[in-house]
């Protein structure tokens, strides 16, 4: 019972463009975490709940410019600046202290911050959870293979890329990217050639949060904004970074397609057990890969 | 030497006038009250505490019970079973409370419920809706004060069965109360009308953060009609992208609670139109004078609709006040046997506490979600009444399942 009963080839097809849009967002989120994880060797926790605050953020900036188009596209550019901002003075303030510290001070570290940060959004927003709607343009879906796919997906779908293809360009084309690549394999060299490897740092960090809040922004109208989202999100987009291989952000992305991929396709062929799908593919890909499919930087 | 004894006996005198006359009087009934009271779930509990305060601040303001005030402690459970277990053992030994009352989490309410038949004092389950805890894992004092999931079943059963759908597909949360609920509703479904047929079943993890690719591979399975069986904090998410969809213009669903306020707020005008669901209390159905009367009340003291919550809340202190009353004394035995099978009024009429499980017997009200001018939020409309002793176990299944 349960099974397949709902297979055919058009099925199967919506059933990847919907993977493909979650993708979207595991992609955002874990190549923040990648990236710092890359760069600054520090496993992040905190970043979870960077994302919520900026699905928080987004609700409320969106509704205080009045909650039509204009606050949407305002709150989806303006919240994960926030959270960058808010990355900046965490960086500046505390974490550039501790970079020679161990991995494991550094996981309690973040965790303390996770704990901080979640009580500082039960002061601000209360306990109850926040519903943000979708502007009218995005409202309602489009049929693709005589299926209906939201239209806000479809947007999804043209930011996950656009976001690869950024990041592509910033750490490839720009002197900053090198330099941050270049930092990651040997920190001390790059400062001994003149380069001030603490504002690199710097600015990675901020990167890595930008994205972090960019991913809480995307999915704001898309589901409950609540206490806890950050929890769910941090397990997935770690379990991402570490089948991608650590640090690697074409890991974090080829991570996140086989977690999307595999769990959307996974609903189809077995709803009833489809929780275990991405978690079996972890699995898979640790047992004949254990550090990963791409080249890890630790 | 006397005037010094004299001076001393009147300003004892002056001083035992001075004192506040509380603590003079009767020692008062202690409640203790354990539920979850961050995150989502506070949505539901807050009412929860906020209907029962309002009955008991109004019999305190008029004197109290037997001569005695009404005083509650409450303890956040945070939706973990030994954190609130841990709370209920603190609030009998420490607090020495007369009654515990409280918990949205099934699992928790089963724990305290086992506690409390230990420790011998009344525990009353405003939220938790496991069949168990009044079903197989009942006990003399142990009370359910609202519906369960047998109950939503039967309801569920009873409506869907009027509509012309023959396969169906049921989705929903892979713990507990999704599994119940739906095995309430699909089992009293096929004795109802026995041409049913299951094409499917889909499980999600409790706090699915997208329910869009559970919902197209649904859709592709085209059934007459989806079963969801998700709760809480998961039903709004889940109406959104049923909305974004357009899953309720494709196919009929049920879903209980999407009629009620507490998840139909959150959502606004983006709610789907067209969803089934079921609830215990509606702020403006039944349209009776008991129903005008404590919404108004509620709306004085807080500024807010009420929500079902406010009716678990509600009623538990009307049960103990009423209780007590009856009982005369603050006896624990005389009370039980007091509140058995007892009648007391409420918002939504009549309702009795059945003496043989101590399920109190809540009507169930179906309707469909619309927009109805007046209102920048989605209502349910036509609504039907399913009477509480259409819905309740029977005395049998209640016996069979204790027996197993």
């Amino acid at each position: 019972m349960g099974c397949a009963a709902n297979l055919n080839l058009a099925a199967f097809c919506q059933q990847i463009l919907v993977g493909l849009s979650k993708t979207t967002i595991l992609f955002i989120v874990s190549s923040g975490l990648s990236l710092v994880l890359g760069v600054l060797r520090i496993p992040n926790l905190a970043h979870g709940s960077l994302y919520m605050i900026g699905a928080f953020l987004t609700y409320s900036l969106a509704l205080l410019f009045g909650g039509g188009g204009l606050g949407f596209w305002l709150a989806l550019l303006l919240s994960p600046l926030c959270v960058a901002l808010a990355g900046l003075l965490m960086e500046r303030g505390l974490f550039r202290h501790l970079y020679e510290r161990e991995h494991l001070m550094l996981l309690l570290f973040t965790f303390s911050f996770t704990l901080v940060f979640g009580d500082l959004v039960k002061l601000v927003w209360g306990s109850e959870y926040r519903s943000l709607p979708l502007p009218s343009f995005f409202q309602g879906s489009i049929e693709t293979f005589g299926l209906p796919f939201p239209k806000y997906n479809l947007f999804l779908l043209a930011v996950g890329p656009l976001v690869a293809a950024g990041l592509w360009y910033l750490t490839n084309r720009t002197a900053i990217g090198k330099i941050a690549r270049a930092a990651a394999v040997d920190r001390e060299m790059v400062g001994a050639i003149g380069i001030n490897v603490s504002l690199v740092f710097c600015a990675v960090f901020v990167i890595g949060c930008f994205l972090a809040g960019f991913g809480g922004a995307l999915v704001a109208p898309t589901q409950n904004i609540t206490q806890g989202m950050d929890h769910g999100i941090i397990m997935e987009t770690f379990l991402i970074v570490i089948i991608g291989g650590l640090g690697n952000i074409w890991g974090a992305l080829l991570g996140a397609l086989i977690f999307g991929l595999t769990d959307a396709i996974g609903i189809l062929l077995l709803p009833q057990y489809a929780i275990v799908f991405p978690y079996l593919a972890v699995i898979i890909v640790l047992t004949f890969r254990p550090n990963g499919l791409l080249k890890s930087t630790w | 030497m006397k005037r010094i004894l004299a001076s001393t006996m009147m300003v004892s005198l002056l001083l035992l006038t001075m004192l506040p006359a509380s603590a003079l009087a009767a020692k008062p009934i202690h409640v203790g009250i354990v539920d979850c009271y961050s995150g989502p779930a506070s949505t539901y509990t807050n009412d929860v505490l906020d209907g029962f305060k309002l009955v008991v601040d109004e019999v305190n303001a008029k004197g109290g019970v037997l001569g005695r005030q009404i005083t509650y402690t409450t303890r956040d459970s945070k939706f973990k079973v030994g954190l609130g277990l841990s709370a209920a053992k603190e609030l009998i030994m420490k607090e020495n409370v007369d009654i515990l009352m409280g918990t949205i989490n099934s699992g928790l309410a089963l724990a305290i419920s086992d506690l409390c038949k230990n420790e011998k004092i009344p525990f009353f389950a405003t939220f938790a809706k496991s069949a168990k805890i009044t079903g197989e894992m009942g006990h003399r004092y142990v009370f359910s004060m609202n519906e369960n999931t047998a109950m939503i079943g039967k309801a569920a059963a009873h409506g869907l069965a009027l509509k012309p759908f023959t396969t169906y597909w049921i989705a929903g949360d892979d713990y507990e109360y999704g599994h119940a609920l739906a095995d309430g509703v699909w089992n009293n479904l096929q004795q109802l009308k026995p041409g049913v047929e299951l094409l499917g079943q889909s499980w999600w993890k409790v706090g699915e953060p997208d329910f869009t690719p559970y919902i197209t591979s649904i859709l592709a399975a085209k059934p007459d009609c989806v079963i969801i069986a998700t709760g809480g904090r998961d039903c709004v998410p889940f109406l959104k992208a049923a909305k974004a969809t357009g899953f309720n213009e494709k196919v009929p669903f049920y879903m209980h609670t999407a009629t009620e306020l507490s998840t139909l707020k959150p959502l606004g005008l983006n709610a789907p139109e067209k969803v089934i669901g079921t609830s215990n209390y509606h702020f403006h159905y039944p349209a009776t004078g008991a129903n005008k009367a404590f919404v108004a009340a509620f709306q004085k003291a807080y500024n807010r609709l009420p929500k079902v919550g406010a009716l678990y809340g509600y009623t538990t202190a009307k049960l103990i006040i009423n209780g007590y009353e009856k009982a005369g004394a603050v006896n624990t035995e005389k009370f039980i046997d007091s509140i058995e099978g007892m009648a007391i009024d409420s918002p939504v009429g009549n309702l009795t506490m059945r003496a043989f499980d101590h399920q109190m017997m809540f009507p169930m009200f179906m309707g469909t979600t619309a927009k109805v001018e007046g209102y920048d939020f989605l209502m349910p409309v036509d609504l039907v009444t399913i009477p509480g002793s259409d819905v309740i176990p029977s005395v049998e299944e209640i016996t069979k399942a204790r027996k197993q």
